[in-house]
This record gives C-alpha cells, sequence and structure tokens, in this order.
C-alpha cells in the first residue's frame, strides 16, 4: 500500500455525495419541539394563532415568484458546475408542505451571527466558481437583496402586515440557500486542491 | 430567532446532517433521530453561536454529540461493527478497480467506529484533524492515526493497492 492508493482512495471518499435524503420528514417533530419550548418560555395559554393573510396586490406575489426562480436557477448551474449528482429527491415536496411557526424573536442576533458566517464562506468561495457562473449567482443575489429592499420599504407603509413579513423572511431564506448552494458547489474544489 | 428562520437553515443543512449521522451510525431511523436532536439542539443553542467558526461546522459538531450520546445509550452497536470486522468479516475484492459509491459506503460501516468517525469527518466532509479532535473528544495525533489506520483497513477491504505475484 503506498500513498498513490490512499491518493486514489481519497479520491473515492471526496466524490461519495456529502447530502442523502432522509426517508421521511424531520422537520414537523423538529417544529413541534420548537413550539413546546416556546410556549415553555412563555407559560401562557399557547402559541399564537397565525393570523389569517390579507389578499396583497399581484405585483408583490409576482415579486416573490422572480425571487424563488432566481434561486433555483442559481441552484440549478452550480449543481451543473459541480457536477453533482442530483440529491435531495424529498426537498421539494418537503418544501411544500412547510410547517408553518411563528415566534417572537428575541434572538434576532443568533440568526444574523449564522447568516454572516454563511456570507463569510460564500465570500471566500465564490472566486472558485467559473467566471459566468459566478456572475449568474452574484447577479441572482443581487435580485433577491433589491426584493429585500423593496419588501422593507412596502413595511415601513405597513408594518402589521402579516404578508409582507412572510415575504421578508422568504428573501432571507432564499439567500441563505444561495450562500449555502456556493458553499456547497465548491466543496469538491477544496477537497481535490488539499 | 423567527421559526421561519430557522426552518430555512434546516433546509439548506439537513441533507449533510442527515448523511454524517447516516454515516456515523450506520443505521438510517437512528440517524433521523440523531438528525432531529440535532436540529432541536442547535435551535436551543443558537444564541451561543458566536460566527467564529462557518456555521456547518458549528452543526456537525452538535450531530457528533448527537450521536455519541445515542452510542452511549446503545453501547452493543458499537461493539458489534468491531466485533463484525475483527470476526474475519473483511471483504477483499478481486482486481484493482476503483470502487464503487456502493463498494465504499459498505466498507466505511465495517469499519471500528473510531477508525470510521474520523475517515468521515475528515475524509468526506471535510474537516480538519484539529476539527475532527474537538468533535469527537480526542487529540489531534489520535485523529491523524485513526484516519491511516482507517484507510489503510479500507484499502485493504476493497483490494486497492494490494501486492500481485
Amino acid at each position: 500500500m503506498n500513498s498513490e492508493t490512499f491518493g486514489n482512495l481519497d479520491e473515492a471518499l471526496a466524490r461519495l455525495p456529502r447530502e442523502l435524503s432522509p426517508a421521511r420528514s424531520l422537520w414537523p417533530a423538529i417544529a413541534q419541539a420548537m413550539n413546546e419550548d416556546a410556549a415553555g418560555q412563555r407559560r401562557g395559554p399557547g402559541v399564537a394563532q397565525l393570523p389569517r393573510w390579507p389578499p396583497w396586490p399581484a405585483a408583490l406575489a409576482a415579486g416573490l415568484a422572480l425571487v424563488s426562480l432566481v434561486a433555483a436557477l442559481s441552484w440549478s448551474v452550480l449543481r451543473q458546475q459541480a457536477g453533482t449528482p442530483t440529491l435531495l429527491p424529498g426537498a421539494a415536496a418537503a418544501g411544500a408542505q412547510q410547517t408553518m411557526v411563528s415566534f417572537e424573536s428575541p434572538r434576532n442576533a443568533a440568526f444574523l451571527a449564522a447568516r454572516a458566517a454563511l456570507e463569510r464562506t460564500y465570500a471566500q468561495r465564490l472566486a472558485l466558481l467559473a467566471p459566468a457562473t459566478r456572475a449568474r449567482v452574484q447577479s441572482d443575489l443581487e435580485v433577491i437583496r433589491k426584493a429585500n429592499a423593496d419588501i422593507r420599504d412596502a413595511l415601513n407603509h405597513d408594518p402589521a402586515s402579516p404578508l409582507l413579513q412572510q415575504l421578508l423572511r422568504s428573501t432571507w431564506q432564499q439567500e441563505i440557500e444561495v450562500y449555502t448552494d456556493v458553499s456547497q458547489a465548491t466543496e469538491p474544489m477544496l477537497m481535490r486542491r488539499s | 430567532m423567527v421559526g421561519a428562520d430557522f426552518e430555512a437553515l434546516y433546509r439548506a443543512h439537513v441533507g449533510q446532517v442527515y448523511g454524517l449521522c447516516l454515516r456515523l451510525t450506520g443505521q438510517p431511523a437512528l440517524a433521523e433521530d440523531c438528525t432531529q436532536d440535532c436540529f432541536i439542539a442547535a435551535w436551543r443553542a443558537l444564541s451561543g453561536f458566536e460566527g467564529r467558526s462557518q456555521f456547518s461546522t458549528w452543526l456537525h459538531r452538535i450531530a457528533v454529540n448527537a450521536v455519541l450520546r445515542q452510542r452511549r445509550r446503545r453501547p452493543g452497536d458499537a461493539l458489534r461493527m468491531a466485533e463484525e470486522l475483527d470476526g474475519d468479516a473483511l471483504h477483499v475484492t478481486d482486481g484493482q478497480e476503483p470502487a464503487d459509491t456502493i463498494d465504499l459506503e459498505r466498507a466505511l460501516q465495517r469499519l471500528p467506529s473510531g477508525a470510521r468517525d474520523v475517515l468521515v469527518l475528515v475524509g468526506i466532509y471535510g474537516h480538519s484533524h484539529e476539527e475532527t479532535g474537538a468533535m469527537l473528544g480526542i487529540a489531534t495525533g489520535t485523529s491523524k492515526a485513526q484516519l491511516h489506520r482507517a484507510r489503510r483497513l479500507l484499502a485493504t477491504q476493497l483490494g486497492m493497492g494490494l501486492e500481485t505475484a
């Protein structure tokens, strides 16, 4: 056994998919535990019900659809570049059955710290992408951030709107997904370099 | 933090966390339990995340803790795997073709848990020996030694680099 053998083995290991999809959706039980935590903290009669969403101008809905499309395209382009097999086949279905959870936000700083860490990794890895892919990802991220700014403006006029709040959260989610996709798509390149 | 924000983090990372747990436990149902434990613990500890490490590294550390807790509750599993390996269960394939993914995954599961843990964290998930040692509660040097042992055992199982007459 020599270093070439170990090199071949390391390459084979690095090619294994890092993401695997569980057979069942794990989120509902996690959300339930989070709800129980929140209910315990409040010591009240239970978690507040989500208010019903009022109808909202079609422009905002179209904006959200655009954001979703942009993120999906980024994901697809990055997957192609990484040459990794398509994984998590249940992700789309799982996304469609998202459990709605609402909490007050005493720990927003923690979310911001987590997002900042993802953004740092994204910034470090962006240079590893092919120029065309990099430009596409940056452009898509700009669209998401612009949508975020527009929704914030709208919230200034209607701060209590649950729809606007939901739209704002969705742009955060899209942003995180772009950061994560870039990070995961560039992992094999880093492994090959090391 | 709003629950929907955390759900975004969950959806972005669940594949990696489950993949890690599955490779460390070798049992899908147990890996699902560990993944859920990991995200619930992460939700409770998120205020303590200071951004000094990558978010995925922080999350993997919590996942490894969940797996180690499960092992302490079910010590027979780790013992059984080690016995399988020591009990002449090494499977050597013919030829020197690179192992395919399925062979490799199966061979991983036959490694002793100490060697497998390090190989999974370093070889598949790209963590440094320092990070791996901190996650597993072992010294950096031990992590390096376990990696060497794991690669040697794995190469033997897969028939890679065997001398021919």
